[in-house]
């Protein structure tokens, strides 16, 4: 920096980077608004309410039983230990119609979050959203390992006998991908802060409190009871 | 003394600057989870704290270039100090109430287990932070900056 004159080029390159921080700071901040903003022309999967706050619904013409609402993000180790201990009772629930589940498939893990709640939603469009999410947690890769690709996602879904080749595309072409986003949004008004949270008719099951305790989570016998209110 | 300042003020700069930096990056990018962090401190309605984790991150990223650059110091400083002594307060009542999060603030954030809490080390290290804010705002002639007269505020 030669400063000719006491003030004059110094305060132009001052003003300058002053002025090119603003414009970075705006331009970065604008940018993530409305890319987080939920968009109301976005595919929906067959199974999705807008209502449900656009997560896959099942048995939402059933009245009477107690709604279940379950957030979770596929790359998160302890929503892959919750479906292990409670997956096929909840998936019993389902078919015996004994509630309302609504899965909310967030991803603020990472990219690979987004990736694989497309590929589910890519699912529910064949009837096979359960079998995919209990195949996928089955075998949980790593976080953001780069491991979840599109072509890992397409062979997973033989696992849950999806074998359509318009499952494929689906995945390929992240047909879901503004959903997925919606889904988010939808978590963020919910103040959904950890994962699995699991609502049971509107209210949070208890969670634990010491190492020790299960809390409703992990406590299969528990959390039936939640469900089941008795 | 006197001719350390300088160097003292562009250690300060850059330790504030650097963090600040890195902390918005780090976060800038992930935004549902920089909200989620927020959201967690259970101190804001809904929507602030959702508006805030995306556009905080951005904030902290203009900041910590200004700093580094050494641009509009005082004014970096003051809003890198002000941030930092709320920072404390946010941690400080989420330790108080004992909710168990993390701050959030390099990323990361939300709900963990009771066992994975560092309250009183993330204090401390904002305090430092704060501190290297305070230093630039009573002397803001640095060594190395680009802007050589920053205003005394005299």
């Amino acid at each position: 920096m030669s400063s000719k004159s006491p003030n004059g080029p110094d305060n132009t390159t001052r003003n300058l980077v002053i002025g090119m921080v603003v414009l970075v700071v705006a331009v970065g901040a604008i940018f993530s608004v409305l890319s987080n903003k939920e968009n109301t022309s976005a595919a929906l999967p067959s199974s999705v309410s807008k209502a449900d706050g656009y997560g896959i619904v099942f048995n939402g013409d059933v009245k009477g039983v107690p709604v279940v609402d379950i957030w979770e993000d596929f790359q998160c180790p302890v929503c892959a230990r919750f479906e292990q201990t409670n997956g096929d009772y909840i998936e019993k629930l389902i078919t015996d119609k004994k509630a309302k589940v609504v899965f909310h498939t967030l991803s603020f893990l990472g990219p690979e979050s987004s990736l694989a709640a497309n590929a589910a939603a890519c699912a529910s469009d064949e009837n096979k959203f359960l079998g995919f999410h209990k195949a996928f947690y089955k075998n949980l890769p790593a976080e953001n390992a780069g491991i979840i690709t599109t072509e890992y996602l397409i062979a997973l879904g033989k696992f849950a006998n999806i074998t359509s080749a318009k499952y494929g595309e689906c995945v390929k072409n992240l047909n879901y991908k503004e959903w997925v986003n919606n889904v988010a949004a939808s978590g963020g008004e919910k103040n959904i802060n950890s994962t699995p949270t699991v609502f049971v008719n509107g209210k949070e099951i208890r969670r634990a409190t010491s190492g020790a305790d299960l809390g409703d989570y992990f406590d299969p016998a528990a959390f039936a009871k939640a469900v089941e209110g008795k | 003394m006197k001719k350390a300042r300088p160097w003292i003020g562009l250690l300060a700069r850059l330790i504030l600057g650097g963090v600040l930096l890195v902390a918005g990056y780090l976060k800038a990018f992930s935004p549902d989870k920089s909200m989620m962090a927020v959201r967690a401190y259970e101190v804001l309605p809904i929507w602030l704290a959702n508006a805030l984790g995306i556009i905080l991150p951005w904030l902290e990223i203009g900041a910590g270039i200004l700093l580094i650059i050494g641009v509009a110091i005082r004014y970096a400083a003051i809003f890198g100090s002000a941030l930092m002594v709320l920072f404390i307060i946010a941690i400080a009542q989420a330790w108080a109430r004992g909710l168990s999060i993390d701050c959030g603030c390099f990323g990361g954030g939300g709900t963990v287990d009771p066992s994975q809490t560092r309250y009183l080390e993330e204090i401390l290290r904002d305090t430092g932070l704060a501190l290297c804010g305070l230093y630039l705002l009573r002397y803001p002639l640095t060594k190395f900056a680009l802007e050589k007269k920053p205003s005394q505020g005299e």
